[in-house]
């Protein structure tokens, strides 16, 4: 009895230590980021009008594409979810593919679809518009990465809703869409909720695959990256604490309102 | 009223043939078999949940065998209840008449008034969660009925209940009986419809 219970504290004792060796690793470099910028440096951060310009383009951009995404995904989403057909797991390979590629060749990729070579690109030069460094990049880019969180957080939001509840909708009279509007997509809305938030999550923190197709106008990431190269790493860390800050807020205020829809 | 001709269905190892049922209206209809023989694909099948290799299905002389499920005039009453967790037991039962398109104070009196005949009036405004099993199918069966179908198929509708409730939902269901509606119940306990059905049907496994 002694022994287990001498063992049982030892263990818990490891697992605090490695535990807490690891949230120090995720805490400590944002701490010392924190600590090292002054607060008169971060206000005037505030007042750029470039920092501030940047800073809308990117949450305006990842929040429209995540929205237009949605609006494909979900679809995609349910049918992962509840049908069977041959070339699912192909599918499913296919889904997954933008989170194992590297975001610098994805960057590669889609400025392969959007450039002046493409149908679109063509079709977009004929409206006298360029799409390459445009905010429409940036958001294919953004979407690009991060559309897979959202279809596989709602298609894991789908699978937990009884087929039952569908088959009793239909019964009652309800057209397959309407059960996907009225019974199926409010069951599965924490899901989709959290989906949306790392969707967008993901879009706004890109980097390597919006800065190939668009460098300006300069999304906050890219902004940052370009004032350490340009200027150094005390100019960059102001935009840097800044823009942590907005997305932690931003992220508390989605989170709690999904809480709130999801409680209704 | 109920016409199944040569039901034929395939799904994995599982296979139904030359199942074929008559139903006149009114009729009561016990639909006997070990777990597993099939009972419920029948019922699903009927309801068209699931789609038929072979056969066809009239109800009411329509031809019904290939319509979707929304198009048929049928109501089922699942095992679980298949409540909507997200909607209040008031919700649940006017959702079939929204569909419908029925003005909202017709939806309203038509809900209290199954409601009131199914006892499950002080329960209108509360989530399906906190009822109790026997208060579960009431609600399932108000929400059912509401609409009126031709046929009520009921798959095992007295299994999850404890014996008292048992007594109790079996005379619900009599009462039911006698509006006319033609009934199919799925069951693998002969005595829980001795004093219901006025027909019986046996499957094997």
């Amino acid at each position: 009895m002694m022994f287990l219970r001498h063992n049982n504290t030892t263990t818990r004792l490891v697992f605090l230590l490695l535990s807490g060796i690891l949230l120090l690793f995720i805490v400590a470099p944002l701490l010392g980021l924190f600590f090292s910028t002054s607060l008169p440096d971060l206000f005037e951060t505030i007042k750029d009008t470039d920092v501030q310009g940047s800073i809308g383009l990117t949450l305006g951009v990842s929040a429209l594409f995540t929205l237009l995404a949605g609006f494909f995904a979900l679809p995609l989403a349910y049918i992962m979810a509840r049908k069977e057909f041959r070339g699912k797991a192909f599918i499913q390979g296919l889904i997954d593919i933008p989170i194992v590629l590297p975001h610098s060749a994805a960057g590669i990729a889609v400025l392969g679809f959007i450039s002046r070579d493409s149908a679109l690109g063509r079709l977009a030069d004929i409206m006298g518009l360029n799409l390459v460094g445009s905010p429409f990049a940036i958001g294919v880019a953004m979407a690009f990465v991060s559309v897979p969180f959202l279809i596989n957080a709602a298609r894991d939001g789908f699978q937990a809703v009884p087929e039952r509840l569908e088959q009793a909708a239909r019964s009652l009279g309800a057209s397959p869409f309407r059960v996907f509007r009225q019974v199926s997509l409010p069951l599965a809305k924490p899901s989709v909720i959290t989906g949306l938030v790392l969707m967008f999550a993901r879009g706004m923190s890109e980097f390597g695959a919006v800065v190939i197709v668009a460098y300006h106008p300069m999304t906050t990431p890219v902004l940052i990256f370009d004032r350490f190269n340009s200027f150094g790493l005390d100019y960059a860390r102001p935009v840097a604490v800044l823009f942590i800050i907005i997305c932690i807020l931003v992220f508390m205020a989605l989170r709690l309102l999904g809480r709130k829809k999801s409680n209704l | 009223m109920l016409s199944c001709t040569d039901l034929e269905y395939k799904a994995g190892s599982f296979h139904l043939e030359d199942f074929s049922l008559e139903l006149k209206q009114g009729d009561y209809c016990a639909l006997l078999g070990p777990s597993g023989s099939g009972k419920t694909v029948i019922l699903e099948l009927i309801a068209g949940l699931r789609t038929l290799k072979k056969g066809s299905i009239f109800i009411d002389g329509k031809d019904c065998t290939l319509l979707p499920p929304q198009r048929r005039p049928v109501g089922i009453l699942f095992q679980d209840y298949a409540l909507f967790p997200h909607m209040s037991v008031y919700k649940n039962i006017a959702w079939p008449l929204e569909i419908r398109k029925i003005k909202k104070n017709e939806i309203k009196e038509t809900v209290i008034s199954f409601a009131s005949d199914l006892n499950i009036e002080r329960f209108l405004d509360r989530m399906p969660g906190s009822l109790s099993g026997g208060e579960k199918q009431r609600v399932a069966l108000a929400r059912t009925l509401v609409v009126h179908p031709k046929v009520l198929l009921l798959d095992e509708p007295l299994s999850a209940l404890d014996a008292p409730l048992r007594d109790q939902s079996a005379l619900l269901l009599k009462k039911v009986s006698q509006t006319g509606i033609t009934i199919l119940h799925v069951t693998h306990d002969q005595a829980e419809v001795s004093s219901l059905a006025n027909r019986q049907v046996t499957i094997g496994s």
